[in-house]
């Protein structure tokens, strides 16, 4: 088969996409808000999920709902696999169908905090830096270094720096050992997150090896049949 | 295989009634096709695999989606609602989505491909203008099939994009309103656009399927091209489709399915390309995102329309830009097909590949004085090249053409 020529233009343009893929990528990653966005080594092991799970519910779902995920799931998703008991304990007075959403009303919200706190359910796939977004915020709280934001409105990440949401794991004035301890907080928020934006994320890449393996395998085999087919053909 | 299955009793009785042997021996067993056809002539068959893809993913979305731009808690709305439940609680609704996203990006590929190999090889000119002409009829479908479509998440991209696709038409002297009018199903774009959206992304799929029919008869009649561009003995120089080519095409199909199936399972979103990070913001009639752009696919022409200051004349461009390639086989009057033997146009074309790319980059990219004047560019060669083209036979020396495949 003479494929130098084609070859050639397809090298090129080849060549071309991946000029095109690379810059826009590296854009986005440092897109960010002025700042580059922290790295948050997101991990979803089972215990940085439940851990995560505790800081939403107790920190979180105070102002912050997750209506796509619903009570039952914390015991259907094997990566979180809690037991009944604890989903009932979670959940009080709703159906295991209910999606996991605030007490907090939307015209509360507005009244105390001038806007209604954005469903958490796919934040971390709604904004570009995803469980990093989620992690730079919640520790990129400062003192407004112009003095026209109120302390605890003042984020280095957050765009236009003003960010309605108070200061939720209380960074500001943390002392220094208590560092690692609010950090490993939005660490694991963020991971949970992460989880709860595409929840069914291990079972596809656990199917998707075995697709993947199949096709390669099936692949080999109709190009071995090929040649076998084509070997008196003159091409 | 498909021998054994003619002579089965069953077919046997159905062939007495139809014509159903003759058709699979014409079209299939027995249809000749040129030796040499190399993997470029791949796309073909996987275009048409992907769009049964699509049709069938579609057909099970539909059972679980609904068409609604109501609103419900959070900020969300029925429509948006419904795909998450596809997302989370149907059963497998991950997987048929996430190939129904990754699908429309990978139907472009293919086609876009298929479109490149057939300007390279100058597949176009007679005795194929028609079969052509129904292709470009089949891309202009498949964009608005792919434009319909983006609308049903009622994200924001969803919203700002079909806002922006509907206003050009405004442009359009006289009877600009009146047609965004129509297409949206009222002043701006709302609950009756997201259920004509809905209708039109349903009706298309099932024109294209029709259609697709016509380009492979259209085909059948006047025969594949080949990479050499020049006609063949069709007794000496053919092989027949089956098994030379079914074997072919199947192992085309392995190898396409192994980068559809990494996208599917490891990276659906594909860096924001197959699936923008602002879709899994709802719609949000208030707010308008910092960058809209559409997806990939549909940046080329995007870019075309921005090029220019009046948006008159951008939409008037960028319709040319797509009208321009049906008159495509009348403007080459080369009596060569191939580039291989054309050293003026296989630069040409190849320009002019990289042209779309470059625009496609452009109109992917949020906008910049630099990257307009480089789209600026990009537009020029585009049109460029169809320009030149009808003069190109006059001075380019064509290598000498091979009488035998």
């Amino acid at each position: 088969m003479k494929l130098t020529n084609m070859k050639q233009s397809i090298r090129l343009s080849v060549a071309a996409i991946c000029l095109a893929l690379t810059v826009p990528m590296s854009a986005s990653a440092s897109e960010g808000h002025g700042h580059a966005l922290k790295d948050a080594n997101i991990q979803m092991d089972h215990d940085t999920l439940r851990k995560g799970l505790e800081v939403f519910t107790n920190v979180c779902m105070g102002c912050h709902s997750a209506k796509y995920l619903r009570y039952g799931s914390l015991m259907a998703y094997p990566e979180l696999g809690l037991t009944r008991e604890e989903v009932d304990e979670l959940r009080g007075e709703h159906s295991l169908m209910d999606g996991m959403v605030s007490e907090l009303t939307p015209a509360d919200a507005i009244e105390s905090y001038g806007k209604v706190p954005p469903d958490l359910s796919l934040i971390t796939r709604a904004r570009r830096g995803a469980g990093n977004y989620v992690f730079s915020i919640l520790t990129g709280y400062e003192e407004d270094p112009n003095g026209k934001i109120p302390e605890g409105n003042y984020n280095i990440y957050y765009p236009g720096n003003r960010i309605a949401m108070p200061d939720p794991l209380a960074w500001m004035g943390h002392s220094e050992d208590e560092t690692a301890e609010i950090e490993g907080q939005a660490h694991a928020v963020a991971s949970f997150l992460t989880f709860v934006g595409d929840p069914h994320q291990f079972e596809r890449e656990r199917i998707g090896v075995w697709v993947l393996g199949f096709l390669f395998l099936l692949a080999f085999v109709l190009w071995m049949l090929k040649r076998e087919i084509w070997k008196d053909v003159k091409h | 295989m498909i021998e054994s299955m003619m002579k089965t009793r069953l077919f046997q009785w159905v062939d007495a009634r139809t014509d159903a042997g003759s058709i699979i021996r014409s079209q299939l067993t027995e249809y000749p096709a040129p030796r040499n056809l190399n993997y470029m002539w791949n796309f073909g068959s996987l275009a048409l695999l992907v769009l049964v893809l699509q049709i069938l993913t579609g057909i099970f979305l539909v059972m679980y989606y609904k068409p609604s731009a109501e609103m419900t808690a959070g900020g969300f709305t029925v429509a948006f609602d419904s795909i998450e439940r596809i997302m989370r609680d149907v059963n497998f609704g991950w997987l048929i989505r996430y190939m129904h996203a990754v699908g429309a990006s990978a139907f472009f590929i293919v086609v876009y491909l298929h479109i490149a190999r057939g300007l390279y090889y100058g597949s176009y000119k007679g005795p194929r203008e028609l079969l052509w002409i129904i292709g470009v009829v089949i891309l202009l479908i498949m964009q608005g099939a792919a434009f319909f479509g983006y609308l049903l998440p009622w994200g924001q991209m969803s919203f700002w994009g079909a806002t922006v696709i509907t206003n050009l038409f405004g442009a359009v002297p006289v009877i600009g309103d009146l047609i965004s009018e129509v297409l949206r199903g009222g002043f701006a774009v709302g609950d009756p656009t997201l259920n004509r959206f809905f209708s039109l992304h349903y009706l298309f799929p099932l024109l294209l399927a029709a259609i697709v029919g016509g380009h492979v008869h259209a085909l059948h009649v006047v025969h594949s091209n080949n990479p050499e561009g020049i006609d063949i003995d069709h007794e000496k120089e053919t092989i027949p489709f089956h098994p030379y080519y079914t074997i072919k095409d199947a192992f085309g199909v392995a190898v396409f399915l192994i980068p559809y199936c990494y996208f599917v399972f490891f990276n659906p979103e594909a860096w924001g390309y197959f699936i923008e990070v602002d879709n899994f913001v709802p719609a949000n009639n208030l707010q308008t995102p910092a960058h809209i752009a559409p997806v990939w696919y549909l940046t080329p022409w995007y870019t075309i329309l921005r090029s220019f200051e009046s948006k008159l004349l951008g939409v008037a461009a960028m319709g040319a830009s797509l009208a321009i390639l049906f008159v495509l086989p009348f403007l080459d009057r080369s009596k060569v097909r191939s580039a291989r033997y054309r050293p003026v146009y296989r630069q040409m074309v190849i320009l002019f590949f990289i042209s779309v790319l470059v625009l496609g980059y452009c109109g992917h990219s949020a906008p910049t004085a630099t990257l307009k004047l480089v789209g600026q560019i990009a537009t020029a060669i585009y049109f460029g090249f169809f320009l030149l083209l009808p003069f190109v036979h006059k001075f380019e020396k064509t290598k000498p053409v091979p009488e035998r495949i």
